[in-house]
């Protein structure tokens, strides 16, 4: 789903006229990154792994066998020393755990800090294979995506071994954190994080769990405005958080839908993507703007979900101490 | 200068082009280590980079810009218009749907070579279309009802396209749409083996077909009272140019303009007869789709700019150019119609 | 006839005059298969979706080494009969021969060796220069992608000379005038070193200097041995030198034979449907035929047909 998302914003440009969404949409997917990384503050008492430095592999148990999200069986003997991920939710994560001393080559949308010195690949769906080839690589992180199945079969050509996720939903964004963990030699940072996204989860479950669901949409932005859809990420979201995805009937996983529907359909909410403002028409209706890094599936989906449920429910989140 | 010379030339600046490809992209090499790695020395990594990345998509430029060159020389001598290439018979608006086609089916998901084969078919399913539509009683072919035919037909299968992409999600839009700009990145020795196949054969065909396109250019009458058999000649040659432009559209994309210039170029060059105009077409058609992927590769590295966008850009100024000094000598591109009154 | 007249014009058009007569005598009974360039028995020509038939049972012979012209009014044939005579429109019955084979034996190559065509226009697609042109006409002499030997050069040469376009060689053909370019059409038909040359309207947009040229040439090449055959809307031009005659109408033959003999006012008249009236022009003791004009004050009577 995140590769949908900003490839979508790329494929945008080509269908709305509106250029100022369009340059939004290229920032959209730097900003993801950096708002995903600073919202995912671990919570105290949790621990935390190094950064710098060599990782904590003391939880490594090797040989690790793994089936990844194409099917392939996979065998990993040690840690992999050099990697690059095509796959920016990966990339979070991995940088997360601590292992980004063995990332040795990132992506266009790869723009934080610590991997700017870092030499680029390209796009993540189309990556430069001469660079790939150059940087003698141990593993190739990559989409498990229909259109790129070229890339899988030139990569095994010129014997870059590759591992493909499927970075689509919630589900998928905790099997990758656990792969990866256990490919890394990393299972302790990792399972660290999964439990603090699930105690998050859990804790916003608990708290709408017995309130009514309000009638809620995602607009993405466009003329005529385009929504999110079931099987989107936004819409797990949406419904973790305790709403109701007004457009749970829309066929592909965002289409633009008329002015008409969107009146037509009683809203409660009306969460907008960032930058944009309510349609005129709505404006009658509660709105809010989410920064662009919910759209896409990361590490930090709990503190999305949590803020989308702050805005569908008000009142079940009263202010804690932290 | 004389067309052999030309020949010769050309011939030489391909070798050198190709060369130049090898030792050009996002990683430097030096030339030490491209000749190490072709020779079968050196690191591994340069010579997976010289032999399997770069070296097809040297032969796959050579060999797509030399074919839809010779197919858009055959167009303009077919339709008897200088504004004629590869794809104004709805060729890449048929490639296009059966390539977007296989991608929302998400067929292009367990073959890899399902896109081509699918851009191909599409192609094909244009071609036989547009050919049944401008079929005559006896088994010729109406040119004017070929390009009116071949518009419309085209204008239909960009619309299915958009039809398709509309309910389609996002990433098959930005593959598809990517592929429609071009790009000779997935150029292996495999697909160069199948281009190589079907351009070679029909490139040397067009080309024993040169006399009999000459007498086109003065009229379908005139060619049939010289002794050309006129309806024949179409037919092969519609058929032959067209392949060679669904070859190149399922291998590569869409690469517009290199067909339209290309004979232009080298019609002002050598004038306009096709024994010569074929042969240099393809040369330097090739020369021209090396370079733009050259320049592909390198301009944004590690992004890669599509190799369609090149081609206009760099092509458009140089033809114009080539265009303003050709108008005063009398041999531009409209000096020859309306004569013979 | 000749007639006595006055001054050097007068007496080269005597002579003229008398040339035509005489190799028309010797053509006049010749109009057998063996000895005939063309011919057709009752051949006819029906082109889809027309109410009559372009063509209805047309016999006709063109006896060899003559100058043979074919007029008639607009939609009469003329045009269908040269094509239909090569092959190139389909018969609906009769039959054509050329030399002596009817036209379905011929090969298209075979045939463009004796048979060169010139139509009354073309539209280029692309720049080309006199030689070039010309050069087209050795087409069908040479395979594939064979270079022109110098039988093929000196073909070439020659029809060049005798239309007198040499100087014109290397210019392109947008940057002649209309009789130049005419000429260089000719020269292309001559290249083919041809037995019989099929000439529609050549000269419709031409002037009188470049007209005369061409018909000159054209009569100069049959009184070398070489069959013209003319369609052409000029009666004057065509009784002056021509050696026989076609008056179509309507699909149909309305005359065929020597000139004088085509050219009765009576069936001018019914033809063309228009007042026209034939005589000797006293000056040059040529055929003159003269529409003549139906509104009063011409100074002619006009009979309305």
């Amino acid at each position: 789903m995140w590769a949908g998302i900003y490839v979508f914003r790329a494929g945008a440009l080509t269908y709305f006229s509106n250029t100022v969404r369009g340059e939004r949409g290229m920032r959209c997917s730097v900003w993801f990154l950096v708002a995903a990384l600073v919202g995912c503050e671990p919570s105290p008492g949790a621990q935390v792994p190094t950064v710098d430095g060599e990782p904590d592999t003391s939880s490594a148990s090797y040989p690790v066998e793994l089936v990844d999200a194409a099917g392939t069986k996979h065998t990993f003997e040690a840690a992999p020393r050099r990697i690059v991920s095509l796959v920016p939710s990966a990339t979070e994560a991995l940088l997360e755990m601590g292992v980004a001393n063995r990332l040795v080559g990132r992506t266009d949308y790869d723009r934080v800090p610590e991997l700017a010195g870092l030499p680029s690949v390209g796009g993540g769906l189309q990556p430069n294979l001469e660079i790939l080839v150059s940087l003698d690589l141990d593993l190739v992180i990559r989409f498990a995506g229909e259109s790129d199945l070229a890339t899988a079969e030139r990569l095994t050509a010129l014997g870059i071994p590759h591992f493909a996720v499927q970075p689509d939903g919630i589900e998928d964004v905790l099997t990758i954190i656990g792969n990866l963990g256990r490919i890394m030699g990393a299972s302790d940072a990792a399972d660290s994080m999964l439990s603090e996204i699930r105690g998050v989860l859990t804790d916003v479950a608990r708290r709408v769990a017995e309130l009514p669901e309000p009638r809620v949409v995602y607009i993405l932005g466009g003329d005529p405005p385009w929504v999110a859809g079931p099987g989107t990420y936004i819409d797990e979201l949406m419904t973790v958080a305790g709403g109701k995805n007004v457009f749970d009937d829309l066929g592909p996983l965002y289409a633009p839908v008329s002015m008409e529907a969107l009146l037509a359909r009683e809203l409660d909410l009306i969460l907008l993507s960032e930058g944009l403002t309510p349609p005129s028409l709505l404006a009658h209706v509660r709105s809010a703007v989410l920064p662009g890094s919910v759209e896409i599936p990361g590490p930090g989906l709990g503190r999305a979900a949590r803020d989308i449920a702050v805005l569908i429910h008000p009142g079940a989140f009263d202010p804690e101490p932290r | 200068m004389k067309p052999v010379t030309w020949a010769v030339l050309l011939g030489f600046i391909v070798v050198l082009v190709f060369l130049l490809s090898l030792g050009l992209g996002s990683v430097d090499l030096t030339i030490g280590e491209v000749y190490a790695a072709l020779r079968g020395g050196g690191d591994l990594s340069d010579r997976q980079i010289v032999v399997d990345l770069r070296a097809p998509r040297a032969v796959m430029a050579i060999l797509v810009g030399g074919g839809l060159s010779i197919a858009g020389a055959v167009f303009q001598a077919l339709l008897r218009n200088p504004l004629a290439e590869p794809y104004i018979l709805g060729i890449s608006g048929g490639a296009a749907t059966g390539a977007v086609i296989a991608l929302a089916l998400g067929l292009a998901a367990s073959f890899s070579w399902a896109l081509p084969a699918a851009a191909f078919a599409g192609a094909l399913f244009a071609i036989v279309l547009v050919l049944r539509v401008a079929a005559t009683a006896d088994g010729g072919v109406d040119v004017r009802v070929l390009l009116l035919a071949g518009v419309v037909v085209g204008a239909y299968f960009t619309a299915c396209m958009a039809f398709v992409l509309s309910i389609s999600d996002a990433r098959t839009v930005r593959t598809l749409v990517l592929w429609m700009m071009g790009s000779l990145a997935g150029s292996d020795w495999r697909t160069v083996g199948m281009v190589t196949l079907y351009t070679i054969p029909a490139s040397l065909a067009l080309v024993g077909l040169a006399r009999p396109l000459n007498l086109l250019a003065i009229g379908e009458e005139t060619a049939g009272f010289l002794g050309a058999d006129v309806e024949r000649v179409k037919r092969i040659a519609y058929v032959l140019a067209s392949l060679l432009a669904a070859a190149g559209v399922a291998a590569t994309g869409v690469i517009g303009f290199v067909g339209l210039i290309v004979p232009h170029a080298v019609r002002l060059m050598v004038g306009s007869d096709y024994r010569v105009l074929l042969p240099l077409s393809f040369l330097t058609g090739a020369v021209l789709l090396t370079v733009a992927d050259i320049v592909a590769r390198t301009a944004l590295s590690p992004a890669e700019v599509p190799i369609g966008v090149i081609t206009t850009l760099v092509g458009v100024p140089l033809f114009l150019l080539l265009l303003r000094r050709s108008v005063g000598a009398g041999t531009g591109i409209g000096a020859g119609t309306g004569s013979g009154a | 006839m000749p007639t006595e007249s006055a001054g050097p014009a007068g007496a080269k058009a005597v002579t003229r005059a008398a040339r035509v007569r005489d190799s028309s005598a010797a053509n006049q009974t010749s109009a057998s298969n063996g000895s005939a360039a063309l011919g057709t028995t009752e051949l006819s020509v029906h082109y889809p979706n027309a109410p009559k038939p372009a063509l209805d049972s047309v016999s006709m012979t063109v006896p060899r080494g003559s100058f043979y012209a074919v007029l008639g009014p607009n939609g009469s044939g003329k045009s269908t009969l040269l094509r239909a005579l090569l092959g190139m429109v389909p018969h609906a019955g009769g039959q054509a021969h050329v030399f002596g084979r009817p036209i379905s034996d011929w090969h298209r190559r075979a045939l463009a060796r004796e048979a060169g065509v010139v139509t009354q226009s073309e539209s280029l697609a692309f720049p080309i220069t006199v030689r070039e042109l010309v050069a087209m006409g050795r087409y069908p002499y040479l395979g594939a992608l064979q270079s022109e030997t110098t039988t093929d050069k000196e073909a070439i040469s020659q029809a060049m000379r005798m239309c007198d376009i040499e100087n014109l060689a290397q210019r392109f053909l947008s940057t002649l005038s209309g009789g130049e370019v005419q000429r260089t059409r000719v020269a292309r038909a001559l290249a083919q070193e041809p037995n019989v040359l099929l000439l529609d309207e050549p000269t419709a947009s031409l002037d009188v200097r470049h007209e005369m040229e061409i018909l000159e040439l054209l009569r100069a090449s049959a009184d070398r041995g070489m069959t013209v055959f003319l369609i052409t809307h000029h009666l004057d031009l065509a009784a002056r030198f021509a050696d026989r005659l076609l008056l179509l109408d309507r699909g149909r033959v309305a005359a065929e034979g020597e000139p004088r003999e085509v050219l009765q006012e009576e069936t001018l008249q019914r033809v063309y449907e228009w007042p026209i009236s034939v005589s000797d022009d006293p000056a040059t003791g040529l055929l003159r035929v003269t529409p003549l004009s139906t509104v009063s004050g011409s100074g002619q009577d006009s009979d309305s047909s």
